[in-house]
């Protein structure tokens, strides 16, 4: 079909109001998208019926904006946690990998391997305290036993 | 034709302005009076029609629209309107039927055929069949509606 016929047969005007079936549709688009005259003509008819469809403009009551508002954003909370759901499924290594944690107290964390650490410090100090102590009063002891000798020799001479 | 080639023929068109996908509230925005309008047609009760209008702004088809390879407001028109005549035939099927007695009188003119295929949602084979004439013709006299309100 010649461009200008194709035009005139008022196929692109049902088109482009819904009005075509499947099989018209395809050969419509593959039209459009190769002949740049009616390509041309799609762009001012498509300017032509909204100016139509702005005449006859009705405002709607202004709470069927917030209903819309609810229900949309019903709906992408829902698809939200479907696809957060769908990613944990998929990704669950990754989740091990990293742990968030929120830390509110006053204690100071070291790493595990400090502990025996500190308790064979804690064990080694005490022997060197008792092993100190025995011989602060072996040393005493052995003064006390010297002392009493010297005094014993001084006797006998 | 994809909206960057639209730009280059400098033709100033909603979606070429358009950067991110517009959400259903700023399509509302825009549109909302027009499809309004458009439902009321189809559609005369206001309860229903508003309905209807919700159903069209929150149907996940109206997403879309944001890939449709033409103006935005052409998209919703025809959303607008298949969704107001999916509910008008379900009303026609409770209720009574009165668009054979409409169809008694035969008027060809395109403002007609414009009215039975856009607002009464006859396909233009039905259209034609009903006022025994050719698909053809019917097709011609949506194209003839066009061109007379261009030149009006």
């Amino acid at each position: 079909m010649e461009t200008k016929d194709f035009i005139e047969s008022g196929i692109l005007e049902a088109y482009l109001l819904g009005f075509t079936a499947e099989d018209e549709k395809e050969y419509v688009q593959n039209r459009i998208l190769t002949d740049q005259q009616i390509t041309d003509y799609v762009l001012d008819l498509e300017t032509d019926i909204r100016l139509y469809f702005d005449q006859h403009t009705i405002p709607p009551p202004p709470e069927i904006r917030e209903i819309i508002q609810l229900r949309t954003t019903k709906r992408d909370i829902q698809k939200k946690k479907h696809v957060f759901e769908q990613k944990s499924a998929e990704e669950p290594k990754k989740k091990d990998e990293y742990l968030e944690i929120e830390v509110n107290d006053t204690y100071i964390k070291v790493h595990k391997f400090w502990r025996p650490a500190f308790i064979a410090v804690f064990i080694l100090s005490k022997i060197f305290l008792i092993a100190g102590l025995y011989y602060y009063f072996k040393t005493t002891s052995l003064e006390q036993e010297n002392e009493k000798l010297k005094l014993e020799i001084q006797n006998i001479k | 034709m994809n909206e960057l080639e639209r730009m280059n023929n400098g033709v100033d068109l909603h979606p070429v302005t358009k950067v991110a996908p517009l959400t259903p509230l700023e399509v509302y925005d825009k549109f909302g009076a027009m499809a309004y309008g458009i439902i009321l047609q189809i559609v005369p009760q206001p309860h229903l029609a508003q309905e209807i209008l919700v159903n069209v702004f929150a149907s996940p088809q109206l997403q879309a629209c944001n890939s449709y390879p033409f103006t935005f407001a052409v998209c919703v028109i025809k959303l607008a309107r298949a969704k107001a005549v999916e509910a008008k035939k379900k009303l026609m099927a409770i209720g009574t039927d009165d668009v054979e007695n409409t169809l008694e009188n035969l008027d060809l003119s395109p403002q007609r055929i414009f009215d039975l295929s856009f607002r009464q949602g006859f396909t233009p084979d039905e259209v034609a069949q009903k006022l025994k004439i050719s698909k053809s013709e019917v097709l011609k006299a949506l194209h003839d509606f066009f061109k007379s309100y261009r030149n009006s």
